[in-house]
């Protein structure tokens, strides 16, 4: 039977799974330190069960460790993202106006994104810079699948009315 | 439009018509707007490398405090208790001894899984493990025991002071409180005491009391004589012989201003009481009080 405990398994849990506990909590919080903070006691705390805890269970344990950490945090701080400016290499020069625009919208976006009840900018973010599933998202936060679909359909209602000043 | 048609429409699970109807909509250049701005968004950077060496590092202040984290330990614990399980299991198994005793004033005689008896006088206890009786004919003895071997390999006897090896043969042992008797009445008898062999041919006494051997003297009889219910002493101490009295009896002894490292030599019945104290009493010149279960020895001289 695969272990926890068995440190190549460990090794690989942690290489596939701490960027996105580190993400998961700063998604939550804003807070980089906090984030840094949770992956070291998610993990710790998995190693000092790793025999009562399977593989296959890791994942979900991590987050719920992550989670319970910061379970009486009440304020979040503002979550910074960075754009990738994928246009770098691009030939095509793109007008002023155009950037500007783009800057623009930006800095409402992250405005909107910042105003999000932590549980929608969470499930929107993990969605989308992760790449993670519904169902994943779901085992993760240990909600339905239903239930996130509901916080990322709410998520982009949100975000699209704040943009268009509605 | 279904519920969550948001949701569903990120992971391209609107109908034809659903998203025909909602790329119709107002809003949909706003959604799309986001989806891709949103598609450039980067996390804070996170070193992975960096995070797992200070795991490590974290990991291993904390094994030496927390001891019990190597799971190998545990492996230890379970194995452990399996192999105590197993050796108690075992030696259960191959020690489940036969035990026989006799109270006082009790006799009883038994066979053994070879059919050799043992008569088992007052107070005696006699244990034997009959799984491995094939192997090893070993009788432990506590007490006096008169033996009946049947032909075979080597019987053992073993008791507190020595042990008694023979062939097959008949011979008695006793063995209380100091006080060590062989007399083999049939056949050839070993006697082992203090490291030393003895050979007893037949009719020949080994006692040792109190780790000192006694001179040996030849035996008429074909039994001891307590199979005839008779007890018999060739100068013995005469507190072996009240302790014998007491088995013999269930009775409780005690004496006044009466030597009982005095030598007995004498017979007594162990049917009747009064004959006995009689026939202990006279030849040692004392006097003695029965009273219900109680006997009292005094001098003569005393009133």
């Amino acid at each position: 039977m695969s272990n926890v405990c068995e440190e190549t398994i460990f090794n690989s849990i942690f290489k596939d799974n701490s960027k996105t506990v580190f993400n998961y909590i700063y998604y939550k919080f804003g807070n980089e330190e906090r984030a840094n903070d949770a992956v070291q006691e998610a993990f710790v705390k998995l190693w000092e069960n790793c025999t009562k805890v399977s593989p296959e269970k890791a994942k979900a344990y991590l987050y719920t460790v992550a989670n319970n950490m910061y379970l009486n945090v009440i304020k979040a701080d503002k979550v910074r993202l960075k754009y990738a400016d994928k246009h770098s290499n691009s030939i095509t020069q793109e007008s002023p106006e155009y950037v500007l625009e783009e800057k623009q919208f930006q800095k409402k976006l992250d405005d909107a994104l910042n105003a999000l009840p932590e549980n929608q900018r969470t499930t929107f973010l993990l969605n989308r810079i992760d790449g993670k599933k519904y169902t994943e998202i779901a085992e993760m936060e240990g909600v339905s699948v239903k239930a996130i679909e509901k916080r990322m359909h709410l998520a982009l209602k949100t975000l699209r009315e704040k943009i268009d000043g509605i | 439009m279904q519920e969550n048609y948001l949701a569903k429409w990120l992971n391209n699970e609107l109908s034809e018509e659903e998203l025909a109807e909602f790329k119709q909509s107002a809003e949909y250049a706003s959604y799309q707007k986001i989806l891709d701005a949103s598609q450039k968004l980067e996390a804070p950077e996170f070193d992975v490398d960096q995070a797992w060496a200070t795991f490590k590092a974290e990991k291993m202040a904390q094994e030496v405090k927390v001891v019990q984290l190597n799971p190998f330990r545990q492996f230890l614990r379970v194995a452990a208790v399996i192999a105590v399980l197993l050796t108690g299991a075992y030696f259960y198994l191959n020690s489940a001894e036969e035990n026989f005793s006799t109270q006082f004033a009790e006799r009883t005689q038994l066979a053994l899984p070879d059919n050799s008896e043992v008569f088992l006088n007052a107070a005696s206890k006699v244990s034997f493990n009959e799984k491995k009786w094939e192997e090893n004919r070993e009788v432990k003895l506590d007490g006096e025991a008169f033996f009946k071997v049947a032909k075979g390999k080597k019987f053992t006897v073993i008791t507190e002071s020595g042990e008694v090896a023979v062939l097959g043969t008949e011979f008695n042992v006793e063995n209380r409180n100091g006080f060590f008797e062989v007399t083999c009445y049939e056949g050839l008898v070993s006697v082992a005491f203090q490291g030393k062999e003895h050979q007893l041919p037949a009719g020949d006494s080994f006692v040792a009391i109190d780790g000192a051997i006694l001179t040996t003297e030849a035996v008429a009889a074909i039994q001891p004589s307590w199979m005839e219910n008779e007890s018999s002493f060739k100068s013995i101490p005469l507190k072996y012989v009240l302790a014998e009295v007491e088995r013999q009896f269930d009775v409780t002894i005690s004496t006044e201003n009466v030597d009982t490292e005095q030598l007995f030599t004498g017979t007594f019945n162990n049917t009747d009481l009064h004959l006995a104290l009689e026939s202990i009493s006279t030849p040692s010149q004392i006097r003695y009080k029965l009273e219900a279960d109680k006997v009292l020895f005094y001098a003569a001289d005393t009133p």
